[in-house]
């Protein structure tokens, strides 16, 4: 045992891993229920559900589904497991983008999160009325202030805010909702939210695609960091948690997974992966992993081989104990100060 | 006799507790609501068995009124995002058409093509959007310091919006405007059903040239036969330059139903729930569609004062005005009036009362069917759709069953190319 301690396990579809299976669609919506069910079968803390709106056209990366709707959908048909959409800070109005989530996690009782990606993607930029783009400060600074609009619009109605008194003809209480009057230097934003507070408080905040200046704006917002294989270096994830430390929180309360990606061999010696996830879980390099999955039967090979290795060496907890995801993370009641 | 004029189209049109203002203290009314989607999906069965075309919500990007103690008695400040809450009922329905309201204002054309799009793959070809400008300085007020826009620009900058999104639907990219850029055309597959279905309410002059171009669904608001006729003749006689057929749009005034098995029981209904309108709250309800904030400072038993043109709402602040002179109303008894069904069209009795009533604008050409809007949830729908659906069906003026699985099947509209 790591002192006690369990991984945090996600898993990912990355159809861009892999030439897809049709070429000319994603995978449909009954084959996603089956990977998101089989993945909550296993008891993994998450899915993380991609976004492929940057990317123009080609055949091999074509999605039949916009991430949170797709999110939306899959909550119905799942009860335990976490659903984690990517949506950029481009793409949306920060307004437009705490609502979604928001309601996403009442959707789904307390399981939903936002995947905040902090690569710019030129591309994205040109379709959304920004041909001349944003320069790296640029996109850096206005995403910070982007993260900060949504997560306080999701702090907008106290948790006791909504009394429902028919009789006294009260439906919430005045004083438990909260005008953001946020003036930015990017965004201005009056709030409150016209969605309810969040059965697990605010959804979980990933960030991804960090680079160097980021990393202070993760290690003060997110509750979940990615990071990629390439920048694996103990020191990556204890200089995230010093940071996070510094910003006043615990370094507890943010959880860094590191993505690897299922290859083929994994069935040959599933022992052997283990032994890679162990030495970087026990070398406190990160908190877990987000699997990435070229294709959706590559998450039968995790399953059936991995996890039960994972198990047996109890680096995983087996099952859900919470309701919420950010009690699967044990991000519950670990808020910033 | 329907042998002239077919079938009337009907939608669900579901918001919270109910379109009644004063709804969620019903006592029958469910008041957790907006945050229970249990409750919407039970809401989307029952309209489906009841063969409804769609299922109709609005939406607004802000709360609904700005005085919190006014807001604090009503259910309206809080509840699902209506796209996440459509992506969620199109898994736990097959049939029935999901239709969600969203700005043209504070969405960009790619990402709002993107979402629709994606909401009809999940839903088999069942999605529709409603375009909206949107009026009101609240929603403006959480996208930007600048305030809403003038009534005309916004259209502008809809119309823009509109071609755009209707081109990406249609496979196409490449887009330089004066509001809007794309490079690239989607990147997800075509529609099932061609392409999403264009709802529109707008209905001043402005709102329906672009729904003439544009819409497939026009939502509406009319209080008398003459009225919706008017309506009705006004935008069908604008299709033609725009070379669009008069059956290429469906108009779908909203009714707002209160239905019992007597007369009497569903007068008693209504005044039950007109009881239960705080006076403060009908007359800030009231203010809000005049796109006014001080009615209040005028008596409440006096007529409605004189008002200057408003950026705001200008069809439905006409309507209400109107109204006003046409009954010789005072301020309370219009605030009552008006907050019982937000200025739509009421029909008070029993089943075949309101067949009755929805037979002869239908057969009279003033809608080709109509957005319901039950007083209270879930009571009123269930009572709609047990209750009139039948009477309709067996008056041969509405389907018994579901002739295709499109949204575009069930109203009636061609596959766009």
């Amino acid at each position: 045992m790591a002192n006690g301690a369990t991984m945090c396990l996600a898993v990912s579809l990355s159809p861009e891993a892999a030439p897809s299976h049709p070429p000319d669609a994603g995978p449909d919506f009954s084959l996603l229920t089956r990977f998101v069910q089989e993945a909550e079968a296993a008891g993994l803390d998450m899915v993380l559900l991609g976004d492929s709106a940057p990317v123009a056209g080609g055949p091999n990366r074509q999605m039949r589904f916009e991430a949170t709707t797709l999110v939306a959908a899959l909550a119905t048909v799942t009860s335990r497991i976490g659903l984690v959409a990517a949506a950029s800070t481009v793409a949306h109005q920060p307004y437009n983008l705490a609502r979604r989530f928001a309601s996403l996690d009442i959707i789904s009782h307390g399981r939903a999160g936002w995947n905040a990606s902090m690569f710019p993607d030129p591309r994205e930029a040109a379709n959304f009325s920004r041909p001349e783009g944003f320069s790296g400060d640029d996109f850096r600074l206005r995403a910070e202030e982007f993260i900060g609009i949504v997560q306080g619009l999701w702090k907008g109605w106290d948790a006791d805010a909504l009394l429902f008194d028919k009789s006294g003809g009260r439906f919430f209480d005045p004083e438990k909702m909260h005008l953001l009057d946020h003036k930015g230097e990017y965004f201005s934003v009056r709030g409150p939210l016209n969605v309810a507070r969040s059965p697990q408080d605010t959804p979980v905040l990933v960030m991804s695609g960090l680079s160097e200046p980021d990393t202070d704006i993760a290690a003060r917002t997110a509750d979940v960091v990615l990071l990629d294989e390439a920048s694996i270096e103990p020191a990556k994830a204890g200089d995230l948690k010093r940071r996070a430390l510094a910003f006043g929180r615990s370094p507890e309360a943010l959880k860094v997974l590191m993505n690897v990606t299922v290859s083929a061999e994994i069935t040959a010696a599933p022992d052997l992966f283990a032994d890679g996830l162990e030495e970087c879980f026990r070398s406190k390099a990160c908190d877990g992993f987000n699997i990435a999955m070229p294709f959706t039967s590559a998450l039968d090979d995790f399953v059936g081989l991995v996890l039960p290795e994972l198990r047996r060496r109890g680096l995983d907890r087996s099952g859900y104990s919470a309701a919420t995801l950010r009690a699967h993370l044990g991000l519950a009641g670990e808020d910033r100060q | 006799m329907s042998a002239g004029r077919g079938q009337m189209k009907l939608g669900a049109f579901l918001w919270a507790t109910g379109h009644h203002i004063a709804a969620w203290r019903h006592p029958q009314a469910h008041v957790t609501a907006g945050i229970d989607i249990d409750h919407y999906v039970q809401l989307a069965r029952t309209a489906e068995a009841a063969k409804f075309d769609m299922i109709f919500c609005e939406d607004a990007a802000g709360v609904r009124e700005a005085n919190v103690d006014i807001a604090s008695q009503t259910s309206r400040s809080i509840g699902f995002e209506p796209i996440s809450l459509l992506a969620a009922l199109a898994v736990q329905t097959e049939r029935i058409g999901l239709v969600s309201t969203a700005s043209t204002s504070y969405n960009e054309p790619y990402g709002l093509a993107r979402t629709f799009l994606s909401l009809d793959h999940l839903s088999g070809g069942r999605a529709g959007w409603n375009l909206v400008t949107s009026a009101s300085q609240i929603e403006a007020a959480n996208f930007g310091s600048t305030g809403l826009r003038p009534h005309a620009d916004r259209y502008e900058r809809a119309r823009e919006f509109a071609a755009v999104v209707t081109g990406l639907w249609r496979g196409q990219g490449g887009h330089e405007g004066r509001s809007f850029s794309v490079r690239d055309p989607l990147d997800l597959p075509r529609s099932p059903q061609g392409a999403p279905v264009m709802v529109q309410a707008g209905a001043s002059d402005e709102g329906r040239d672009l729904a003439a171009r544009t819409a497939d669904v026009v939502f509406t608001a009319a209080q008398t036969f003459e009225e919706a006729k008017a309506f009705y003749d006004d935008l069908k006689g604008r299709l033609a330059p725009h070379g669009r057929e008069p059956e290429d749009v469906k108009i779908m005034p909203g009714v707002a139903p209160v239905v019992a098995a007597s007369e009497a029981e569903a007068r008693a209904r209504h005044d039950e729930l007109q009881e239960l309108i705080p006076d403060d709250v009908g007359v800030a309800l009231l203010s809000s569609y005049l796109s006014i904030s001080d009615l209040a400072r005028y008596p409440i038993d006096g007529p409605l004062p004189e008002l200057p043109a408003s950026e705001g709402m200008q069809s439905r602040q006409a309507l209400v005005i109107e109204q006003s002179r046409r009954d010789k109303l005072s301020i309370r008894q219009l605030a009552r009036h008006f907050a019982g069904a937000r200025g739509h069209w009421r029909v008070v009795g029993t089943p075949a009362q309101i067949a009755d009533q929805l037979e002869a604008r239908f057969e009279g050409g003033a809608a080709d069917g109509f957005n319901v809007m039950p007083s209270y949830f879930p009571g009123e729908l269930e009572a709609f759709a047990t209750l009139v659906v039948p009477e309709l069906q067996r008056r041969g003026l509405f389907r018994k069953d579901y002739e295709g699985s499109t949204l575009r099947d069930h109203l009636g509209l061609k596959t766009p190319a």
